[in-house]
């Protein structure tokens, strides 16, 4: 492989889309060449930046509000409107006594979990963009914990406290939507995991565990009691998942 | 095809939670926020009355997308007299500055990176973008209308384009 062919493919094998023929031939190009190692570099901080830096502009919940408005429930079928006639009655009739539920299930809740879920990972943004995103700095649960003692109005449960897999970086205190977040800070390989805990009173929660992905970055999201859980991360969404089971207490 | 109307139900559910992601890209095409609240909302009006088009099972977010760059071109750029910005065909891949570009990686912040983005053309804006999101080749190449293959130029070019856009504001 020559400097051209190894630039061409650079990103794909940072991203490890290539077969592994071709794989060794590129590190083994890097490792004999300073000019491509620079430009593998680049690569790599560009897509750390556009991943952490780069401004995200989501749309307000006014719009949404807008969109979820102007997209019906249902629309009618390409069909004949005979044939539909009597069960669009009854349906009619159906709708009209569920709407108030239905719009509350489908367009406000999903409209304020969307605002959760966009919460959860501008915050997680801010957290990595932070010059100081832990204050309170230990692998040890038992002097995070009580350092949140006083700077919250509640005490956040979790009994997890880090190790080998998912170490505990430390903790701090965030705000989420309306009110004040332990943020507890875990990190895996060289990727960081937020864990913020809130009241989970006033936010629409999930049933159960949400599994869910935004701008590139997965989140599981829970209630257990009266206390709400968000995980984000760029990891891979199988590892949050292990992690989420471990905040959890589930058994391995 | 997407006819029923549970489908729609459905389909609309999940149309809906794209709508960062939508907004997000109006706002880098557009370059300002009323005319990507207009885009936005123009593209889920469309993709309403072509939901019949759409098929089950395929990528809704690529399809969306799609959708709101077409509109982009068939509305907004025109309604504005836009005219098309730089041309990437100009753009050297194999540029040699990549020391002073990962200086420069390293202490750029956030407008910046905002900026040098949107000082790009339209197409490679979009295929950083869309690559961003996490859309396969395969998608991006539905959405921007060209082949699988042109994708991987196109962003190879984008991203060298940016780096080296972030290399001179260094400086």
């Amino acid at each position: 492989m020559n400097c051209v062919d190894v630039r061409d493919v650079v990103l794909a094998h940072q991203r490890g889309a290539l077969a592994l023929g071709e794989d060794a031939a590129v590190r083994e190009h890097l490792a004999g060449c300073a000019a491509c190692t620079r430009v593998e570099q680049a690569e790599r901080a560009l897509s750390e930046v556009l991943e952490q830096r780069l401004p995200q502009h989501p749309a307000s919940v006014g719009l949404k509000r807008q969109l979820a408005a102007q997209w019906p429930a249902t629309v009618t079928p390409r069909q004949s409107w005979r044939r539909l006639a009597a069960p669009a009655l009854v349906a009619a009739a159906v709708v009209l006594a569920v709407t108030p539920l239905l719009h509350q299930r489908f367009v406000v809740a999903p409209a304020q979990r969307d605002a959760l879920v966009t919460e959860a990972v501008n915050d997680h943004v801010r957290v990595l963009l932070s010059e100081r995103p832990i204050d309170a700095e230990s692998s040890d649960i038992h002097q995070v914990k009580p350092w949140f003692g006083g700077r919250l109005d509640f005490a956040p449960a979790v009994a997890f406290g880090g190790d080998a897999e998912f170490p505990l970086r430390g903790g701090s205190v965030g705000y989420f939507l309306d009110r004040k977040a332990a943020v507890f800070l875990y990190s895996r390989r060289r990727h960081a995991i937020s864990l913020f805990v809130v009241r989970a009173e006033g936010l629409q929660w999930p049933a159960g565990r949400l599994e869910t992905s935004s701008r590139g970055y997965t989140l599981i999201v829970w209630r257990a009691g009266e206390l709400g859980y968000v995980l984000v991360s760029d990891v891979e969404s199988g590892e949050l998942k292990t992690l989420a089971a471990k905040v959890m207490g589930e058994p391995a | 095809m997407a006819d029923s109307a549970r489908d729609v139900g459905t389909v609309g559910r999940e149309a809906l939670a794209y709508a960062d992601t939508l907004h997000n890209l109006a706002h880098y095409l557009t370059g300002n926020e009323p005319d990507a609240q207009d885009l936005v909302q123009e593209t889920y009006a469309r993709a309403l009355r072509a939901l019949h088009q759409f098929t089950p099972g395929t990528n809704l977010k690529a399809w969306l997308c799609r959708i709101l760059r077409n509109t982009f071109f068939s509305e907004y750029r025109r309604r504005r007299g836009s005219p098309v910005v730089g041309g990437l065909d100009t753009i050297d891949p194999v540029h040699d500055a990549a020391d002073r570009e990962l200086d420069a990686l390293r202490k750029v912040v956030a407008q910046e990176l905002e900026a040098a983005l949107m000082s790009l053309a339209e197409d490679a804006r979009t295929v950083i973008l869309l690559d961003l999101e996490g859309l396969t080749e395969v998608e991006v190449a539905e959405v921007m209308g060209c082949a699988v293959g042109t994708v991987k130029s196109r962003l190879s070019r984008a991203r060298a384009a940016l780096r080296r856009r972030l290399g001179e504001d260094a400086h």
